[in-house]
């Protein structure tokens, strides 16, 4: 069941070619859900050895909040948002209009409304990508985690575990305003998905 | 004081040095399986990514639940421990996604914890404690001075296992 995928510098530019674009236009969505706009990185395309992955936001005991939602279709793949908790707290207080410093816990109305973001930028994200390739993509329902960040990317380790040693990982930040991180936003390709793309490359 | 070891996934470590606590950070769906001897002062932590090898991985390839504890076992004798003393505890195996229609599909968590009932029972080593299962995560770590393992989820305290 090993998928091997040649990981050529082709792929990597039509990877980053495909999801600046879908980043581009999920930053616009998000902007457009917080009424101002934010700043974002270019998608950075890497290889990251499973084992690396719980390390890679702020350390594995480090408490977060994790978006997470599948795009399924012509193009499988798992979109993962991972914000510190204070960011969390002060997105929820944007979204429900309520002065800054209200939220405090994540409760049940403040996780659907994170989850609202996630629904909102993987949409957005998707529709740009599926544009791109003319294929059809559609989002799953998205699930909102509060927990330990080694356990909330334990996700991603179990769903690609099995296939590969190394995860293909599309990187990159949303900034609010300043320097400040708001949001990670990691793209992982199925390896089925990764290896229609090469293929079709090839065709081309 | 030492720093606490990190056992990350797909490790295994087994120490009999008193200055160390081994630790496993955040297990999601993944598994920490602990093994320790009081009177011989060894203890070993596993963390385990999924519940069963895959072909070519190594037969004591830490990365799966089964072979993992076999791997563990076999350090642990190796070390000088004996078999008659171990006692063995689970932690994790969490499934963390609840949104419908994602979960599932990779019920990675609760597979991890049958497997290792399954690998302990085929091993005959009786399992002594275990908190698995939920939605949580979960930080596991062994204290190699007095053989203690804790348990924290995130916002709690440390609690004996």
């Amino acid at each position: 069941m090993t998928a091997m995928i040649e990981f050529d510098e082709k792929l990597v530019e039509t990877l980053r070619s495909i999801t600046t674009v879908g980043i581009h236009n999920a930053v616009r969505g998000f902007s457009g859900l917080l009424g101002h706009k934010l700043e974002f990185g270019d998608p950075d395309v890497k290889v990251v050895p499973l084992t690396q992955i719980p390390m890679m936001v702020g350390g594995p005991e480090t408490e977060a909040a994790g978006i997470y939602l599948r795009a399924e279709g012509d193009f499988n793949a798992q979109i993962m948002m991972i914000l510190p908790l204070e960011k969390a707290f002060q997105l929820v207080d944007l979204l429900m209009e309520q002065p800054e410093g209200t939220t405090t816990f994540l409760g049940s109305l403040e996780r659907s409304a994170l989850g609202e973001v996630g629904n909102m930028t993987g949409t957005f994200f998707m529709n740009a990508v599926a544009n791109t390739l003319g294929r059809e993509i559609r989002p799953t329902p998205p699930a909102v985690m509060v927990d330990m960040v080694g356990a909330i990317l334990d996700i991603i380790v179990a769903t690609t575990g099995g296939v590969s040693d190394h995860v293909l990982l599309i990187q990159t930040c949303f900034k609010d305003g300043s320097r400040s991180v708001l949001t990670d936003f990691w793209v992982i390709p199925d390896a089925q998905s990764l290896q229609a793309l090469q293929q079709a490359e090839k065709k081309a | 004081m030492k720093d606490p070891i990190s056992v990350n996934l797909g490790e295994v470590v087994v120490s009999s040095d008193p200055a160390d606590v081994l630790v496993a950070y955040g297990l999601g769906s993944c598994l920490g399986i602990t093994m320790v001897d009081k009177q011989r002062h060894i203890c070993g932590l596993l963390h385990a990514v999924l519940p069963h090898r895959m072909n070519g991985a190594h037969p004591h390839c830490a990365k799966y639940v089964d072979s993992g504890i076999e791997g563990l076992l076999e350090a642990m004798l190796k070390a000088g421990a004996e078999r008659r003393n171990l006692i063995v505890r689970i932690a994790g195996g969490a499934n963390m996604l609840t949104a419908a229609g994602l979960s599932k599909t990779f019920d990675v968590g609760t597979r991890n914890i049958e497997s290792a009932h399954e690998t302990l029972n085929r091993l005959n080593l009786p399992l002594h404690a275990e908190e698995t299962g939920g939605h949580s995560g979960r930080t596991v770590r062994v204290y190699v001075a007095s053989g203690r393992v804790t348990v924290r989820v995130v916002g709690g305290v440390e609690k004996d296992l």
